[in-house]
């Protein structure tokens, strides 16, 4: 099918085919034309041909009569004579039965007896089909046909007057300025034994008539082909071979209408041709006026060549035309709509580059001028009024356009705005100044969803890395650690060897707490840590903690001091992960807390919110804010002498977010407070 | 004798485990890879074996997977990979327990204990009525006596007590109320935290590692439990 649309040799056999098979259309379909008069007639002896023949024929009897009366009138010089009567002769000669199928008979029309005939035995009616009648004054040229209807339809017997001659003289000459009668005809039947005029017109009527027909159905034959071919050019019009879509040729290139405007004249200076040629064809056939070999020449060739090229024409201006349509190009390639869309884009360029304001003001002012003339002619007629109902009801249409998108624009925002960056805002069906509205806010989202993405691709990154560094850390930490352990085995004599080894031991322990603290630092702050949150008992949580740390926190003189609330405290949170950050919290009071003091543990509920607060009074001076407490490494005293990695409140809170809740630090002089709130659960 | 297996790419690490394990008085076989672990293992009679995870040629989980094909000798994990996926991994493969690297050598060795006391002499070892046994763990109520791996442990009435209710209900999490209603027969009114220390004290009796415990487990905001034994 593809390959069909487009082969090239396909298009040029086409169109080949379109111009013959046009050509051959204008030729049978002239042919056919020809017939009709022939077709037309319902006897040979009816058509317009049979009666110019007759007229002819009548008129060389007027001539016959003429010239026989000047040769009786003896007034005629010799060479004069002669000369007449070679003509008398040759026109009697003529107008033998033997040489044509012309019957006739001049009567006087005074006294209705026959002056000539060429008519042996037979009378006129049983001679011809039908007899005609003609009146002509002797001595002159001129014949009045008056046709079948004749007046005086007298028959007279005569005698044979020459009978060598075939005509019979009454041997009356007729006097100068008389009314003479002619009466004629053609048998019905001829044939070739005389081939005379009559003669050819019969055997024409019948080829005529016979070709009719075929000329016909040659006509249509050619015509269906033609509009076949026709078809096929549309169909295949813009396909090339061996390219996808529509192919525009130079013909698309010129502005549709003007290449319209130059086809149509083309067709209008051909249909002008064409009209002119047939009116001289018709004219010369009608008439007779056949000068040489032009009449068929033109009927053969020049008429039907001008319908292919009609045709032709034609066929390229309905071509570009759907080329113009398939390859979507009709308007952009048309001057009248290029024009237009120019002044358009002009127009809406200039409304669009003034400021909303003056937009604003502009559209009610129009809005104003138009309402307020058709509310004044509403009052003469209702089709104002209407228009104004309408003219209001698309103001309203439009100013809740507006305020619609208005809103969408506005709940995007919000919705951005908390943090939803994978909101993006339907600009749609927004008006422009919104949509550009909208589209800018929908950048500036995915700006912020591309930073936070990096981001987060970073710090996992970064995760990966720490864990990747510390697996390589621990492998020769390990190697260290037990090394240490078996010198501490080996006899020291020296004190200080043993000291010395006591310091690795315990460095190497911190080594290790460090490394494990790291990975679990970096990745519970990249949220790669999964988090399986269940219903959670706070009071039962506590408990536990307080029976892992209680020794401990007596061993550094802490006391502990718990308050919670009446009952089970239930929150969602990930037990494993919540006791981390308690651990935490409550190893920082092991660590940093002032000997002697209190730990104060309280477990508050309300709003739909648990919280849990952790204060102790700090040994060291905190001058730290506790913004910075919280980062990564920071520990409350600089020298970084005590145990500990620093990451423990760190880890506390970033695993207090991974579950969704919040973890607050305070630090009022030494009293140092921290605080997990998260959701409380029914 | 027993005679164990060590594996590792650290040489290091391998001369000091062999340190350690001889003189508790093992005989040892060190290996680099993997490969080198089958192929010892295929020409001696090995007790245990200490396998590394990340080695060259032949890593520790499908060195593993192979050895476990014809033989049901122990194996310890030492991993570095401290993710819990890892471990689930590890012991799904056939190992019997993991250590985690950095380790500390006397776990190693109370490990090693552990498994080779299990391998030699607990493995037929019959269940009369009245033994309580999870694990390592078992108890005997007639004779109220507790012993873990073989070896029995002194326990106070209330460590006693606790460790009975959890080890009857492996599985099942306790609160620390229901287990103060339970052992001390009162309701408990904020005393329970109690029952905390308690637990605390009995982990570091049965377990190796208090602080990552493999049978008495810590439930945090819910409770505790005993771990369903795989044997």
């Amino acid at each position: 099918m593809k390959k069909m649309q487009g082969s090239s040799w396909g298009k040029l056999l086409a169109v080949l085919l379109l111009l013959v098979t046009a050509f051959g259309a204008g030729h049978f379909a002239l042919k056919s034309i020809l017939n009709l008069p022939y077709v037309a007639a319902e006897d040979w002896q009816e058509t317009s041909q049979f009666d110019r023949l007759l007229a002819e024929r009548q008129e060389q009897l007027a001539q016959l009569c003429q010239l026989d009366m000047e040769l009786m009138s003896g007034e005629l010089s010799f060479v004069q004579q002669e000369r007449k009567l070679r003509q008398y002769s040759q026109l009697m000669e003529g107008l033998r039965q033997e040489n044509t199928w012309f019957r006739w008979q001049v009567l006087s029309s005074s006294s209705a007896s026959i002056l000539y005939t060429n008519l042996e035995t037979q009378t006129l009616d049983q001679a011809v089909e039908a007899v005609r009648y003609a009146t002509f004054t002797a001595g002159e040229h001129l014949v009045q046909n008056s046709g079948a209807e004749g007046e005086g339809s007298v028959f007279i017997e005569l005698e044979e007057a020459d009978g060598e001659s075939g005509i019979y003289y009454a041997g009356i000459i007729p006097a100068a300025g008389e009314e003479l009668l002619i009466q004629c005809g053609v048998p019905a039947q001829v044939d070739e034994s005389v081939s005379d005029e009559f003669f050819a017109l019969w055997k024409e009527y019948g080829e005529n008539r016979a070709n009719f027909q075929p000329n016909m159905m040659q006509t249509l034959a050619c015509s269906l082909l033609c509009l076949g071919c026709f078809l096929y050019i549309l169909w295949t019009a813009g396909h090339k071979e061996g390219e996808e879509g529509i192919v525009l040729t130079w013909q698309e290139h010129i502005f549709f209408d003007l290449y319209l405007a130059f086809l149509i004249l083309a067709a209008l200076g051909l249909c002008f041709l064409g009209l002119n040629f047939g009116d001289y064809l018709v004219y010369s056939i009608i008439y007779g006026e056949n000068s040489g070999d032009l009449v068929p020449f033109m009927q053969e060739w020049i008429l039907p060549a001008l319908a292919a090229l009609l045709v032709g024409t034609i066929t390229l201006a309905a071509r570009t035309f759907a080329v113009r349509l398939k390859g979507r190009a009709l308007a952009r390639s048309t001057l009248l709509c290029r024009v237009l869309m120019w002044l358009w884009r002009v127009l809406r360029d200039f409304f669009q580059s003034l400021p909303v304001t003056w937009r604003a003001v502009g559209l009610f002012a129009g809005y104003a001028v138009v309402g307020g003339y058709l509310l004044l002619t509403a009052r003469y007629s209702a089709l104002a009024l209407g228009a104004w109902c309408l003219l209001n009801f698309a103001a309203l249409v439009f100013l809740g356009w507006w305020t619609v998108s208005l809103s969408k624009l506005r709940q995007g925002t919000k919705a951005i705005a908390a943090g939803d960056l994978e909101y993006r805002v339907d600009t749609g069906r927004m008006p422009r100044d919104l949509k550009i509205q909208g589209e800018d806010l929908n950048n500036i989202s995915l700006g912020l969803a591309g930073a936070v993405d990096e981001k987060m691709k970073s710090e996992r990154f970064k995760a990966e890395l720490i864990t990747n560094v510390s697996h390589d850390l621990k492998t020769p930490l390990t190697s260290i650690i037990n090394y240490v352990n078996l010198l501490k085995t080996t006899d020291q004599a020296d004190p200080t060897a043993r000291e010395y080894i006591e310091v690795l031991d315990r460095k190497s322990q911190r080594l290790k707490k460090l490394t494990e603290d790291l990975v679990e630092a970096s990745k519970a702050s990249t949220g790669v840590l999964s988090v399986n949150r269940e219903k959670i008992g706070m009071a039962q949580l506590l408990d536990q903690a307080m029976g892992e740390w209680e020794e401990r926190l007596r061993e550094r003189q802490l006391t502990v001091i718990t308050n919670l609330p009446e009952g089970e405290t239930w929150v969602y949170a990930d037990g494993r992960h919540l006791w981390r950050v308690i651990d935490n919290l409550l190893s920082n009071c092991a660590k940093y807390a002032m000997e002697g003091t209190r730990v104060y543990v309280d477990l508050t509920r309300g709003k739909g919110q648990v919280c849990l607060s952790v204060k102790n009074i700090s040994r060291e001076a905190l001058n730290i804010p506790a913004e910075r407490l919280m980062e990564r490494f920071v520990r409350g005293e600089e020298s970084r002498t005590t145990e500990g990695s620093g990451l423990g409140l760190s880890i506390a809170r970033s695993l207090t977010e991974l579950q969704g809740g919040q973890f607050d630090l305070a630090v009022d002089g030494d009293l140092f407070k921290a605080s997990v709130t998260l959701p409380q659960a029914n | 004798m027993y005679t164990i297996l060590i594996c590792d790419d650290d040489r290091d690490i391998v001369s000091a485990l062999d340190i350690y394990l001889t003189s508790e008085g093992y005989q040892t076989i060190k290996t680099y890879n993997g490969l080198e672990a089958i192929r010892a293992a295929e020409t001696n009679e090995i007790h245990l074996i200490l396998m590394d995870i990340m080695m060259p040629e032949l890593d520790g989980i499908r060195a593993t997977a192979k050895l476990r094909e014809g033989s049901n000798v122990p194996i310890i994990l030492l991993t570095a990979k401290s993710e819990d996926t890892d471990k689930i991994l590890g012991l799904n493969i056939g190992a019997d327990d993991y250590i985690t690297k950095p380790f500390n050598p006397l776990e190693v060795i109370a490990r090693v204990k552990s498994q080779l006391r299990r391998y030699t002499s607990l493995g037929g070892a019959d269940k009369g009525p009245g033994l309580l046994t999870v694990g390592p763990i078992s108890m005997d109520d007639g004779a109220k006596v507790v012993t873990v791996d073989g070896e029995a442990i002194s326990l106070t009435p209330i460590e006693y007590n606790i460790l009975k209710l959890l080890l009857s209900h492996p599985g099942q999490v306790f609160s620390s109320a229901q287990i103060y209603e339970q052992v001390w027969n009162d309701p408990a009114f904020g005393s329970e935290n109690t029952v905390a220390v308690h637990i605390r004290h009995l982990r570091e009796k049965i377990e190796i590692n208090p602080a990552e415990p493999r049978y008495l487990k810590v439930v945090w905001g819910l409770g505790y439990k005993m771990e369903r034994g795989s044997n």
